[in-house]
C-alpha cells in the first residue's frame, strides 16, 4: 500500500516509533518519499548542475528534463536535453529502463549506451530526482537516526537500506534517510555493485512545486573524490503533455527547442 | 529521585541513540552550505556557433607504388566558423541550417589565394509537422543510419560526403559531412516509426577529388546528388533489440539493411549492422566510375582481374562496447565489406604496381581504386577490426584521452590515432591528435604516403 505520511492523522504521529514502524513498512516510506520528489503526472523541469572543485565553483550544466511515469512499471522515463554549456547544447539522452540512447546533433547519430555509461555524464545527476526508488529497490528499515541535514539542522529520520531489486536499478545499494514527520528525503548514499560508495546526496530547499513541497536543491558529493561536489537546482517545473511516442530513439532529433 | 532517574534515562537514551551524521555534511563546500546564489538558468538558444583552428602536419614517405603527381601536402592550417541551428518559422515549420566556413593555409599554395576560402554547406532544410509527430522535409539533409562506430553498412548517404576533418576517428568523420538534397517524410508513433526519403539526381557524376579536399565555395551538390536515391526505413520495439529495417535503391540496385542493439548487463552494449545487395565489387565500380567521369582514359585496361558482374555483397559490423566504473569505454568491432579487396587482391595490387612502376596509367588506376573507396567512405579491405578506447576525466576532470586502431586483418597494417581533448572552460576546448599509418611497405596502410600526422586543435563555443 502506498500512501503519503502527511495524510496520517496527527495522533498517529504522536505514537511511539515502534508502533509507527509497525504501521508503515519500509517500502511505503520510500514510496511516500518518491511522491515528495516526483509529481505523478508528466512534467518538465529545468535542472541546473553547478560543479564545485575544491570548494570553488567550476562548470555549470543546464538540462531540461521531460519525465513521464510508465503506467505499467511505475518507473519514470526521461528525456534529458542539454541547454548549457554551449559545447553540449542540443545533445540529448533518452533514459527508459534498459533502453538508453545518446543523441548528438553534430553527428546526427544516436548511440546506445549502457547503465554504466549513463553514470558518466551529468545526465545521471539530472535524472537522480526522477527515479521511483520504491519500484527498483527493496527497502528494509535499519532504524531511526538523527541526521544532520545540509543546513546543519538535526532531522529525525528513518534510516532505510535499499537493495537493487530490478535490472533497471542504477545503484546496487542505497542508504536513504527520510524525515519521519514529513517523508521528505534528507540524505542518500549510493553504492556500486562492488560496494563502493559513489555518491552522497543531500536534499534541501523544499518549496511548493506542482502541488507539493519538493526539494529544489540536491547536493551531490562525489564519494570517490569528495573534492568534487555538484549542486542540482530544480526550477521551472511545469506539467506538460508528454506522449509515450517521445521515448524512442527516432524522436530524439525531433524534440522542439522552446 | 524521579528527576534524577529521568536525567539518567535521558543520558542513556542519548548514549544509545546513533550519533547525528555530521561528518558527511562537512564535505559540503562552504559556498554551497551558505546557499550561494545559483547562476541564472540558461535559456536554450536556437543556434550553436563555434570557432575552430586546426593545425595539421604530416610526415611523408615514398610509397612502394608511386603516386602519379606525388603528394606534397605536409602542413595545413584551417580556421573555421561553424554554425548549427534550428529556428521556428511558424507553429509547425522549422528551418535547419548547418554550415562551416574556413580559411585554409597550406604549404603547396600561397595565402591568400582562390584556394584559401572554403565553405561546407552541410545542411539547409525546412521541416513541416502537419500533424503531431508527422514530418515532411525538403532541402539538404544529413541523413544518418547505423549503430556501429568503425563502419556503417546502413549509412547509405555517406558516399562522397566527406569534408576536411581534424580527427581521423570515424565518429568524428560523421560530424563534418555534406547532406544530400532530398524530400523526406517521417511518422513516429508509440513504439515505432517509419520514414521515406527520396534524393533526386541533380548532376551527372563528377570526378572525385584525390588527396585532401580542395577549397571552394560551391555547394557541391554534384557530390551528393549525382544519382537518384530512395531510402525507406522502419524502427520498432522488439524486446530489447531496437531493430531498424532499411530498403535502399540507387542506380537499379536495391540493398537491404538491418540494425540491432541490446544491452547485456550494466556495462555492455552489443550491436550489429548488416546491409546486402547485388552490385559489382569495389575494383569494378571504381574503374568504371573513373572511366565514366573521364579521370581514367576510356581505353585503360583493367589493372586487376576484377569481377565483372553483379554479385550479392554483404556488409557487416558486429561489435560491443564496455564501460568500466573508471569512465573508460572500450569498443571492439569486426568489420566485413565483401565488395572490398581480398588478401589476393592486395597481393595483385602491389605486384601490378611493381611490374608497372613506369606506367602512369597503371599506377594511376591502382591509386584511383583506393581514392574511390575513400571518397565513397567504404573500406578498401574486405575484413578489418576496429578497436577504440575513450577515457573521460582521465587523471583530471574534463580531460578525455582516446585512441583507436583500424586493423587490416590480412596484412595487420593499421591506422592508429591517439587523442587528447581538454575542456579548459565552459567555452574553450583544446585537442591534440597523433596518427600513424603502420605496416610493411607492401601493406594497405604501410603503402600510404602519409606516415604520421599530428593535429593541434582549439575550439571556442559562443
Amino acid at each position: 500500500m502506498r500512501f503519503a505520511m502527511r495524510s496520517i492523522p496527527v495522533f498517529l504521529l504522536l505514537m511511539t516509533s515502534f508502533s509507527a514502524m509497525a504501521q508503515s513498512s519500509a517500502q511505503d516510506i520510500v514510496a511516500a518519499s518518491d511522491k515528495v520528489r516526483n509529481p505523478g503526472q508528466p512534467f518538465r523541469v529545468t535542472s541546473t548542475l553547478q560543479e564545485y572543485v575544491g570548494g570553488q565553483p567550476r562548470d555549470r550544466v543546464v538540462l531540461t528534463v521531460y519525465a513521464r511515469e510508465d503506467a505499467a512499471t511505475r518507473q519514470f522515463k526521461n528525456l534529458v536535453r542539454y541547454v548549457d554549456p554551449p559545447r553540449d547544447r542540443g545533445k540529448m539522452v533518452l533514459l527508459d529502463g534498459t533502453r538508453m540512447w545518446f543523441y548528438d546533433p553534430a553527428s546526427k547519430v544516436s548511440i546506445r549506451i549502457s547503465a554504466q555509461q549513463r553514470l558518466m555524464g551529468q545526465a545521471s545527476n539530472g535524472d537522480v530526482m526522477t527515479v521511483n526508488l520504491a519500484r527498483d529497490y527493496r527497502a528494509t528499515l535499519a532504524g531511526e537516526e538523527t541526521v544532520t541535514d545540509a543546513d546543519r539542522q538535526a532531522r529525525e529520520c528513518w534510516h532505510l537500506v535499499l537493495a537493487a531489486a530490478t535490472e533497471d536499478a542504477v545503484y546496487s545499494k542505497i542508504d536513504y534517510w527520510v524525515e519521519r514527520s514529513s517523508n521528505r528525503p534528507v540524505k542518500g548514499k549510493y553504492y556500486s555493485d562492488s560496494g563502493r560508495l559513489l555518491k552522497i546526496a543531500y536534499f534541501r530547499a523544499f518549496r511548493e512545486e506542482l502541488g507539493t513541497a519538493r526539494p529544489t536543491e540536491t547536493i551531490i558529493i562525489d564519494a570517490v573524490d569528495p573534492n568534487q561536489v555538484t549542486t542540482l537546482n530544480s526550477s521551472d517545473y511545469r506539467f506538460e503533455t508528454i506522449p509515450e511516442a517521445w521515448f524512442q530513439r527516432e524522436f530524439l532529433p525531433r524534440l522542439k527547442v522552446e | 529521585m524521579r528527576r534524577r532517574a529521568g536525567a539518567l534515562l535521558a543520558a542513556l537514551a542519548w548514549l544509545a541513540a546513533p550519533p547525528a551524521q555530521a561528518d558527511d555534511v562537512d564535505l559540503i563546500p562552504q559556498a554551497v552550505r551558505q546557499g550561494a546564489p545559483a547562476a541564472p538558468a540558461a535559456t536554450e538558444r536556437a543556434a550553436k556557433l563555434n570557432l575552430e583552428n586546426a593545425l595539421s602536419v604530416w610526415s611523408l614517405r615514398d610509397p612502394v607504388v608511386s603516386i602519379p603527381g606525388g603528394t606534397s601536402v605536409d602542413a595545413r592550417n584551417r580556421t573555421s566558423v561553424e554554425l548549427r541551428g534550428r529556428w521556428r518559422l511558424g507553429k509547425s515549420v522549422e528551418l535547419h541550417l548547418s554550415d562551416r566556413a574556413s580559411a585554409i593555409e597550406q604549404n603547396d599554395f600561397s595565402f591568400p589565394s582562390s584556394r584559401t576560402w572554403r565553405n561546407d554547406w552541410r545542411e539547409g532544410y525546412l521541416t513541416w509537422e502537419p500533424a503531431p509527430r508527422e514530418y515532411l522535409e525538403a532541402g539538404r539533409i544529413n541523413l544518418r543510419n547505423g549503430v556501429a562506430l568503425g563502419f556503417n553498412p546502413t549509412d547509405f548517404f555517406k558516399t562522397r560526403s566527406l569534408v576536411d576533418q581534424s580527427s581521423q576517428d570515424p565518429s568524428a568523420l560523421r560530424e563534418n559531412r555534406l547532406g544530400t538534397f532530398m524530400l523526406r517524410g517521417q511518422r513516429i508513433w508509440d513504439g515505432g516509426s517509419a520514414s521515406l526519403a527520396w534524393a533526386p539526381k541533380l548532376y551527372s557524376p563528377t570526378p572525385i577529388e584525390t588527396g585532401l579536399p580542395a577549397a571552394g565555395l560551391r555547394a557541391r551538390l554534384d557530390r551528393t546528388n549525382g544519382a537518384s536515391r530512395l531510402l525507406a526505413s522502419a524502427s520498432f520495439e522488439l524486446g530489447d533489440l531496437a531493430p531498424q529495417l532499411l530498403v535502399y535503391h540507387e542506380g537499379g540496385v536495391t540493398r537491404l539493411g538491418l540494425n540491432l542493439s541490446r544491452t547485456a548487463g550494466k556495462s555492455v552494449v552489443l550491436y550489429g549492422e548488416w546491409a546486402g545487395g547485388r552490385y559489382p565489387n569495389l575494383i569494378t565500380r571504381a574503374l568504371a566510375y573513373g572511366r565514366e567521369t573521364g579521370t581514367l582514359p576510356a581505353g585503360v585496361p583493367g589493372v586487376l582481374p576484377a569481377a565483372s558482374g553483379d554479385e550479392f555483397q554483404n556488409d557487416l559490423a558486429l561489435g560491443f562496447s564496455w564501460t568500466g566504473a573508471a569512465k573508460l569505454t572500450l569498443n571492439a568491432e569486426y568489420l566485413y565489406h565483401q565488395a572490398g579487396m581480398t588478401r589476393e587482391d592486395w597481393r595483385r595490387w602491389f605486384a601490378t604496381g611493381s611490374a608497372n612502376a613506369g606506367s602512369l596509367a597503371a599506377t594511376g588506376a591502382l591509386w584511383y581504386i583506393r581514392a574511390f573507396a575513400a571518397d565513397q567512405q567504404e573500406p578498401a579491405t574486405r575484413e578489418q577490426l576496429f578497436l577504440r578506447a575513450a577515457w573521460s576525466d582521465a587523471f583530471v576532470p574534463h580531460l578525455e584521452l582516446s585512441g583507436f586502431a583500424l586493423v587490416n586483418l590480412y596484412d595487420r597494417s593499421r591506422l592508429v590515432q591517439l587523442g587528447a581533448r581538454y575542456d579548459l572552460s565552459e567555452r574553450w576546448t583544446l585537442g591534440a591528435y597523433l596518427g600513424a599509418n603502420l605496416g610493411a611497405a607492401e601493406s594497405e596502410r604501410g603503402s600510404l604516403p602519409q606516415a604520421n600526422s599530428a593535429v593541434l586543435q582549439a575550439l571556442y563555443y559562443f
